[in-house]
């Protein structure tokens, strides 16, 4: 046999399947219904009230906070440095900068947990990464942080020392455990951080 | 997963590594092909031999007809894929060049490169030649810089100027490579053989 019908036989149908498929469009990081839902059970997402107090009280530059509440209660009260991205504005091209980067942390927080987990669920589902929750919400963060109520006195020292933080921290950020105030840190946005993406590289040949 | 380098899953030292080990690969089957022969290679011209048609319009269809099946499994990023842009003036004018210089000389660089290296004389010169042209073009670089640049299309593809899917294209360009390969058999039985 001719090489060029060899050829033939195994390259026409090669071209006549891929003429026949549908382009593979799928983004390469999306996940399975299944992976979602394990990681959304496993609770990956959260991070405690303690830990964003701390990261609060710190200043750390890598955390952004982000209010998924709808203006309104985000003019009433915000945690300090937040930004409002209403979750119904999520997909909104304008706030893409802010959920699709690796520079950050973001934190998103709600009243409960309910919409926070909406906003990280489809973040996660867009392949965004650094995406995080608070966990219990702000209802859960009043409670912890800024009216902490003491520990048994048999508690152990660990449950002591928490209060202790929780108490300082609370006075800190404005509870009630110092004079009850208004929030009133102005919040500007912060720049969004640009994501490195992957790129192009140049190749050199020919014949 | 893929392209590697894009996704920084090998490193460009790595990349350069394999460079070379596919250099080495692509340098031997040249030459055991007998593409060290400048006679064999312009033979595609007077339609003797059509065998440089056949070598690289394969290579071709294979790298497309992979690249299209990797990106269907999800193994590759087409968008990733560097093409390189088309500056259309330049291409037009530097395809004749190059074109020119392969009939006349009887090799392209990649060739004269596997020839020279087997001690082929002529190749050295036409490698020598390379070089010369290059440094003209380098030193002259000023005066061609606007023409060089003229009509920049960025980096389009056949099926998007057409408007047909890259799989459609795929397969019209299996098409016109069976019917060219046959289309050159029939010249190679008309003229006579040529012994090398």
């Amino acid at each position: 046999m001719k090489p060029r019908i060899l050829l033939a036989i195994f390259a026409i149908p090669l071209a006549l399947i891929i003429a026949a498929v549908p382009e593979n469009t799928t983004h390469a990081f999306k996940l399975t219904a299944s992976q979602l839902l394990e990681e959304a059970n496993s609770g990956v997402q959260y991070y405690s009230p303690d830990e964003i107090a701390d990261m609060i009280i710190n200043k750390d530059p890598s955390l952004q906070l982000i209010d998924v509440r709808n203006a309104d209660e985000f003019e009433k009260f915000n945690l300090p440095g937040a930004m409002n991205i209403p979750l119904a504005d999520i997909l909104s091209k304008d706030w893409q900068g802010y959920l699709d980067q690796d520079g950050r942390i973001n934190i998103f927080y709600s009243n409960g947990t309910l919409k926070s987990d909406k906003a990280w669920m489809i973040t996660r589902q867009l392949g965004y990464e650094n995406n995080y929750v608070l966990l219990g919400g702000l209802n859960y963060w009043v409670e912890t942080i800024m009216n902490p109520s003491a520990p048994k006195n048999t508690s152990p020292n660990e449950e002591f020392a928490k209060y202790d933080f929780r108490k300082g921290a609370g006075k800190a950020l404005g509870g009630s455990a110092g004079a009850v105030g208004e929030s009133t840190t102005s919040t500007k946005l912060p720049m969004p951080m640009i994501k490195s993406k992957p790129k192009k590289k140049r190749v050199q040949g020919g014949c | 997963m893929g392209p590697l380098i894009a996704y920084e899953i090998i490193t460009e030292n790595t990349n350069l590594f394999f460079a070379f080990l596919i250099g080495i690969g692509f340098g031997f089957v040249l030459e055991r092909a007998g593409f060290s022969s400048s006679r064999k290679l312009v033979g595609v011209f007077y339609g003797y031999d059509t065998v440089v048609l056949k070598v690289f319009f394969t290579a071709g269809i294979t790298a497309m007809l992979g690249l299209l099946f990797f990106s269907l499994f999800g193994w590759i990023d087409l968008d990733l894929i560097y093409i390189n842009p088309t500056y259309l003036y330049s291409t037009i004018v530097g395809g004749m060049i190059m074109g020119t210089g392969f009939i006349i000389g009887g090799y392209c660089p990649g060739t004269s490169i596997c020839a020279a290296s087997i001690g082929k004389i002529d190749a050295m010169f036409f490698v020598l030649g390379i070089f010369i042209g290059v440094n003209i073009f380098n030193e002259t670089y000023p005066l061609w810089e606007n023409f060089y640049k003229a009509k920049f299309l960025g980096a389009p593809k056949l099926s998007e100027f057409l408007g047909i899917s890259d799989g459609i294209m795929a397969l019209l360009f299996v098409g016109m490579a069976m019917f060219a390969f046959w289309l050159g058999e029939r010249f190679e039985k008309i003229k006579k053989p040529v012994i090398y």
